[in-house]
Formats: C-alpha cells, sequence, structure tokens
C-alpha cells in the first residue's frame, strides 16, 4: 500500500505497512481525544436529552453506544488511512471520503456522549484488525472504496441491530438517525465502484453482515 | 413481524433484482461517467451537501421538502382513524443546521404508546407505501421518463415499495387492525396539483425523491414511539431504504445525496394522517 505524505515543496511516496497503519490510527485517536476537549453545544445538549439512558446504563443501552461509537471512531480511521494512501486520485471521491469521515467523526461523538461513562473515545481494535489487511492490500482506487462501501453497509446493519436491542427512546431515535446516512453513503460510493444492486440498492436493510458486539468487543 | 420475515422479504427481493435489473447499475448506478457533467458539478454531488443548501423544485416551483408535507398534516388534522381515537400526532419542523439536539428535540412524538397507535403508524406507513407505489407508476405510464435507466430505477424502486406495503399491511392485520390498502388520500390530494403540472424528466424524479425523504422521515420519525419493540426494526429497515433511494434520485438529479449528517424528520408525514 503507498501513500502519498503532503509536504510544502515535495511529495514523497511511502509504503504504508500495517504498522504504520496501526499509528495512523493512534493518531485519529488522538485527533479524537483533542477533538473532545472542545465539544460543541450540541453534544452538550445531547448529553442532556440522554441523561435517562446513562442513568439507566444497566439497559445495556449505554454499551450498545459505546460499541456504536467503537465502530464510527474505526470508520474514521479507516477513511483517514484511505485519504492518505494516496490511491484516491478522483478529486471528488476524496471529498466525498473527507465528508463522510466527517460524518462518522459527529456520529462518534454522539453516540459517545449517550454511552456517557461506559464510553471509550477509541476505535474497535479487533474491527480494525479485520480490516487492516483490505487496506494494506489495495492497490487502486476501486479497492479502498470498496472497502470503504462494506463497511458503510455493515455499519448500516450494524444500526438495525442495534435497533432491535435499545430500549431508551434517545437511544433509538439517535440511532435511526445514523443508520440511513450510512446507508446513503453505501449508495453514493456502490456508484463510484459499480456495485451490485442487490447490496447497493436491497428491498429492505437487512442486518446482514452486521459488525457482531460479541466478534467485536469494544477496547 | 419478525426478523426472518424481513429476512425473507429481502432474500426474495434479491432474487427479483438479480433476475430482472441487471441495466440499472450501468447506467443510474455510473452517474459520474456521465459526458454533459462537469468535474464541478460531480464534485457537488459527492459532497454531501457542503457547500449549498438543498431545495426541492417542483413543477417550477421551488419549495423546501418540509413544508409540502406538514402542509399535508395541516390539512387532514380532523381526519377519522380507523383503527385509533387518538388525534394523529404532530412532528414539529425545524429550521437552520443539522445538529444532534434539533435531530433530538424534533422526534420528541407525543403519540401516546398503545398498540391501537401502533396499528395507526402501520396505516400510515402503508398509504405511503401505496402512494410510493401509485406515484411510481403515473411516472411510468406519463411517458415523461425517457431515460432508461430512470425507467428502471422507477421500476425496481416500485417494485420494492410494493414489498414494504406487503410487509407494513400484513403487520397491521397480524395485530389485529385492518390493513390500509389505498395511497394516501390526504397527501395524493396535496400532491395531485404538482402531479398534473409536471412536464418533464426531471420534475418526475424530483417528485419520487420529495415522496422517499417524506418516507425515510416518517419512519425514522416512528421509531421509539411504538409499544411493539419489533417495529423500531421493520420501520428502519424500510427507513433505511427509502433513504438509498433517495441518495440515488438526488444523484440522478446531480443534487447532494447525503445532505445532512443525520437524518432528519421535518419531511415526516405526521402518523395517522389521512388514515
Amino acid at each position: 500500500m503507498t501513500a502519498t505524505v503532503a509536504h510544502p515543496e515535495q511529495e514523497i511516496t511511502v509504503e504504508i505497512s500495517e504498522r504504520s497503519l496501526r499509528a495512523l490510527v493512534a493518531d485519529t485517536d488522538e485527533q479524537q481525544r483533542a477533538s473532545f476537549g472542545s465539544m460543541p453545544d450540541q453534544i452538550r445538549a445531547l448529553h442532556s436529552q440522554t441523561r435517562p439512558l446513562r442513568r439507566n446504563a444497566a439497559s445495556g443501552d449505554a454499551g450498545i453506544a459505546a460499541f456504536a461509537q467503537s465502530v464510527e471512531l474505526t470508520a474514521v480511521a479507516a477513511y483517514t488511512a484511505a485519504a492518505r494512501s494516496g490511491l484516491i486520485k478522483t478529486p471528488a471521491v476524496l471529498e466525498a471520503a473527507t465528508t463522510f469521515a466527517d460524518h462518522h467523526q459527529r456520529h462518534a461523538a454522539a453516540f459517545g456522549s449517550a454511552a456517557g461513562s461506559a464510553a471509550t473515545g477509541k476505535l474497535n481494535k479487533a474491527l480494525l484488525q479485520a480490516l487492516s489487511p483490505g487496506l494494506a492490500a489495495a492497490k487502486t482506487e476501486t479497492d479502498v472504496v470498496r472497502l470503504a462501501y462494506n463497511l458503510e453497509n455493515a455499519a448500516a446493519a450494524t444500526y438495525l441491530f442495534a435497533l432491535g436491542a435499545l430500549e431508551s427512546m434517545a437511544a433509538l431515535q439517535l440511532t435511526a438517525s445514523i443508520l440511513p446516512i450510512e446507508a446513503q453513503h453505501a449508495v453514493v460510493l456502490g456508484q463510484v465502484i459499480g456495485a451490485d444492486l442487490a447490496t447497493m440498492l436491497p428491498a429492505f436493510q437487512t442486518q446482514d453482515g452486521f459488525v457482531d458486539p460479541a466478534k467485536f468487543p469494544v477496547g | 413481524m419478525n426478523h426472518d420475515q424481513i429476512r425473507r422479504f429481502a432474500k426474495d427481493s434479491e432474487r427479483q433484482q438479480r433476475d430482472s435489473m441487471p441495466a440499472l447499475t450501468d447506467a443510474v448506478n455510473r452517474f459520474m461517467d456521465r459526458d454533459d457533467r462537469t468535474i464541478d458539478a460531480t464534485s457537488s454531488v459527492l459532497l454531501g451537501g457542503l457547500t449549498r443548501r438543498s431545495l426541492f423544485k417542483v413543477g417550477g416551483v421551488t419549495v423546501v421538502g418540509a413544508a409540502l408535507i406538514a402542509a399535508c398534516g395541516s390539512d387532514v388534522k380532523g381526519a377519522s382513524t380507523t383503527a385509533s381515537s387518538t388525534s394523529p400526532a404532530t412532528v414539529p419542523s425545524t429550521t437552520g443546521a443539522t445538529t444532534v439536539d434539533s435531530v433530538l428535540n424534533t422526534t420528541l412524538i407525543t403519540t401516546p404508546l398503545t398498540t391501537s397507535a401502533d396499528i395507526t403508524l402501520l396505516r400510515t406507513a402503508s398509504s405511503i407505501e401505496n402512494l410510493a407505489i401509485a406515484a411510481y407508476q403515473i411516472a411510468i405510464d406519463s411517458g415523461l421518463v425517457t431515460t432508461a435507466a430512470v425507467v428502471s430505477a422507477a421500476k425496481l424502486f416500485q417494485d420494492h415499495h410494493r414489498q414494504h406495503a406487503d410487509l407494513f399491511q400484513s403487520t397491521t392485520r397480524n395485530m389485529g387492525g385492518e390493513a390500509f390498502t389505498k395511497p394516501n388520500p390526504a397527501v395524493l390530494a396535496q400532491l395531485k396539483p404538482t402531479i398534473d403540472a409536471l412536464k418533464d424528466e426531471q420534475g418526475v424524479v424530483r417528485l419520487a425523491l420529495l415522496l422517499e425523504r417524506a418516507a425515510a422521515a416518517t419512519y425514522q420519525a416512528g421509531v421509539g414511539t411504538v409499544t411493539d419493540r419489533t417495529l423500531n426494526v421493520a420501520l428502519m429497515s424500510v427507513g433505511g431504504v427509502e433513504a438509498r433511494h433517495a441518495a440515488a434520485l438526488a444523484a440522478a438529479l446531480m443534487d447532494v445525496p447525503v445532505p445532512t449528517p443525520y437524518g432528519l424528520i421535518d419531511a415526516a408525514i405526521a402518523s395517522g394522517t389521512g388514515v
């Protein structure tokens, strides 16, 4: 996997190993922690809205929200790695990746706030481990976009799964507001790579391919 | 309604799609390959709404989508309900930036948590799906849609809406209610002048986009308001797909496919409207 590192006077093409990818992810983690320090008003408002959820952590809602946050942060890391890989040559695709990463960052913050003390603020290591070989082996823009496409579909499926387990109104509504966005990301990316219709535009959103918290635990 | 049922519907659909719709991928899905699009236009399509606010243009009149649908709801506050004695819920509208708190504040619907309210919501959902089926049929029959890929998309999405209607109607019956099998009369009446004024393919696609966004918003708004919690999954198993339809249609129009970081319910049709 190659990556182009921006420099004021030159561009340097480097190989990105799995270890480098992890370092990159650590950077993302750091950015995430920094962004929590300047949480916007909207997240404080959410915090107020989800107070009952945090009090009722035993219901499992807080744990699910923490898991969702870890998935979102992993998506941010994956997009960041993709953007830095140098493989995305089409400016519009690169901008889309940046926009979608921003969406995921916002989703992570929202889920983190909903999770309260259960939130780790860290990405999902097991999920990253599962994604890393694909990212490291990517050789073309299509390869990278396909990975993102699969991840978006998995995220949408995961939130449908979560809707079957969540109990509080706030957690349900937050999750229901994020699921369609991941689904729409998938359509945009699917159009870029010419994905098959059955997965890009299915008749029903299903839980097929969801990120299973039992297999990809937080932490 | 259970997960197996949804899975069964999905499998049937996948099979149908594989059999009948291979051409769509080559056209609608590859919108970026269109020769008449500039790099800027393509970039705009993919940017996700960071640079401009998306408005609907229907029948030559520019309106914010929420206003049209909200007007539909306000026209039918006195509509009778056969499955519930509750008044239609009011979904507050919001303006301004899309934020997490705006999403949550606008989803605090006051519908009482009762089985009859669930049935009313399911009947409303059925009526929206039936309306979408009818609208796509009007589009197909109008002769205004001339791009083969758009015709294919209309047929595919119409087929999805048939399956959604089947799901909502069968679930209504399973819960002891009477299934609503007609297009939503209140929303149809509101849209009729627009439908009558359609004069080109772009207008038809914009109308479809309006309906898909309204449907997605309606189902999202219903989540958390139901007594039968499996309905939360059912609603978004459909709502997520309407959102996908909307993204594809928006892309076909070179509009923003993902205009906000959170799904909004501004365009939601209040439960009980017209049913």
